[in-house]
């Protein structure tokens, strides 16, 4: 068991996010769709990781420390980025952020650089199917083909129609999460999705696999985002007038009966949500009373109204009123996936999220701004791992 | 439904007496000789007290159902004629998860609790595919 004292001494305010970068998601999705074919995952993520040193000042040779996300392959995109490092990782979104917060505090680096590509539209990864995406890593993902069952989205719509059929949760409220993201993504000029949507328009969309509907459905774009980590302390931190730090981190995974689902199909995830947010607020000495936005891993619609009622923002029974009451709209009390999330801005696996959260705090999300971003926690909760973070933001120099 | 056209099972070291059970027509799961679990999909050993020996046991092949789905996309071109298709989870008697087709019922009649029982499809000389059909009689005439 996490010794949350420790985590909290060791972690809690002590690293900056200090650069961001992304690439362009709208522009290379309009071009996608003509028909080019210009870059790749590593072109994607070389992009990105500049935007992302310039945001933060520092220079290439002040990098010591690398974490790649899952689509890249370590040695290649450190030659392609010119980086011999001491210290490196391979892990997805939230991970990565973990893993490299670990690697400074520990004194393993000093400046720690998290980069992510991914070319699967223009390459056409298949996510389900023949030679399913993820299939040689979680076995669910292809066991069950001889009953024609596969792809995420099919394990995670088995999991949404029992979770309707026990809380009562409807389609119509399900489709609020959809909407909601639209609204920011429709202010946001670097998201691909930038068409509001009606819940008339959701509901009419076709299924996919029903109960879930074309726009409960991550979009697959190409695309490339990079962050900047350093300590708290760090000369660097001075560049900026606010500052990013991470308050807190909780994980809990549930890998017994993975195959079966059991854990996702009888319980949604709730037991590992509930460790996870015990180690979180106790780490981060909040509550979910005190965050201001979410970010959630939306490779799927359902996931918010899990995340919500396994984290304590509502109960399963009340999440339907909850999610049409517009509380995760635009200008709702606890606005989710600011960015418009994967399911409008971008999928990059979480990733995207990270920036989110720390442009949100940065005061810096224009349009979208939730007015007065102090905490920004984010969830993911795939393929039976939760994690979490909360991100806080202060002006530099404030006081706690 | 046309099963010779459903992809084919990965069949393991750990997965194949299953499979030659399904064959006989028999469902059978892995059962821990050392604290009596049993487990589905087959594997090497306990996950719950860690014993590598095991056997397998029979099972009822009844249960309800518990969740479905339908599948409107078409993810193998072979099942392009099969969609839309059902996909139910199904918890057995003696609480195994079992995920599978249902046969004989229309899809808007499915419902949670749902009795069902195996039924055992020859797809071909080499493959059997269990499937579930409802065990309460239908309240319409259904043609899959």
């Amino acid at each position: 068991m996490a010794n949350t004292v420790r985590v909290q001494n060791a972690v809690s305010g002590q690293v900056a996010v200090v650069g961001i970068g992304e690439t362009d998601y709208a522009e290379d999705w309009r071009r996608a769709r003509a028909g080019e074919r210009y870059s790749d995952s590593y072109g994607y993520a070389q992009l990105a990781f500049r935007r992302a040193l310039q945001d933060s000042g520092l220079h290439r040779d002040d990098i010591d420390g690398l974490v790649v996300g899952p689509t890249l392959a370590y040695e290649r995109t450190a030659e392609v980025l010119g980086l011999d490092v001491g210290w490196a990782s391979q892990a997805d979104a939230a991970m990565s952020v973990i893993q490299g917060a670990t690697a400074l505090v520990t004194g393993q680096a000093e400046r720690v650089a998290l980069v992510y590509g991914n070319d699967q539209r223009t390459s056409t990864v298949q996510y389900g199917g023949p030679g399913a995406m993820g299939g040689d890593a979680y076995l669910s993902y292809v066991y069950y083909a001889p009953w024609g069952f596969t792809s995420q989205g099919g394990l995670y719509a088995l999991m949404t129609r029992r979770y309707m059929e026990l809380t009562g949760l409807t389609e119509r409220a399900l489709g609020e999460v959809a909407v909601a993201q639209r609204g920011f993504s429709s202010v946001n000029p670097n998201a691909v999705m930038r068409a509001t949507l009606s819940i008339d328009d959701y509901l009419s969309s076709r299924y996919i696999t029903e109960p879930l509907h074309l726009f409960d459905y991550t979009i697959i774009n190409d695309g490339g985002v990079a962050l900047i980590m350093t300590l708290n302390d760090d000369p660097i931190v001075r560049n900026s007038n606010r500052t990013v730090t991470i308050r807190g981190l909780g994980r809990s995974d549930l890998n017994v009966d993975a195959t079966s689902l059991r854990p996702r199909l009888m319980d949604f995830y709730h037991t590992a949500h509930s460790k996870a947010a015990a180690e979180l607020y106790e780490v981060s000495g909040c509550g979910p009373d005190d965050v201001d936005a979410l970010q959630v891993y939306d490779s799927f619609s359902c996931h918010i109204p899990f995340a919500l009622t396994g984290f304590g923002f509502c109960k399963d029974e009340d999440v339907g009123d909850f999610l049409m009451s517009g509380a995760i709209r635009p200008g709702g009390r606890l606005p989710v996936n600011t960015s418009g999330g994967h399911l409008s801005e971008s999928y990059m696996q979480g990733w995207n999220h990270q920036v989110e959260a720390v442009r949100q705090l940065r005061h810096a999300a224009d349009q979208r701004q939730v007015p007065n971003a102090r905490l920004v926690q984010y969830i993911s909760d795939v393929a039976g791992k939760v994690v979490s973070l909360i991100y806080e933001g202060s002006d530099r120099g404030a006081k706690k | 439904m046309n099963p010779n056209m459903w992809p084919r099972p990965d069949i393991t070291l750990w997965s194949r007496p299953f499979w030659d059970g399904v064959r006989r027509h028999e469902l059978i799961a892995q059962r821990c000789i050392h604290c009596g679990q049993l487990r589905y999909p087959p594997g090497p050993t306990c996950n719950r007290c860690l014993s590598d020996r095991h056997d397998w046991t029979r099972l009822t092949g009844e249960g309800q159902v518990q969740s479905w789905v339908v599948f409107h996309q078409v993810y193998w071109n072979e099942l392009a004629t099969e969609v839309p298709y059902n996909v139910a989870l199904i918890r057995l008697a003696e609480d195994v998860l079992f995920i599978s087709n249902l046969v004989g019922v229309d899809h808007a009649e499915v419902h949670m609790g749902m009795p069902v029982r195996v039924v055992f499809d020859d797809v071909d000389d080499d493959l059997t595919v269990p499937r579930f059909a409802p065990t309460e009689p239908s309240t319409q005439a259904s043609t899959r």
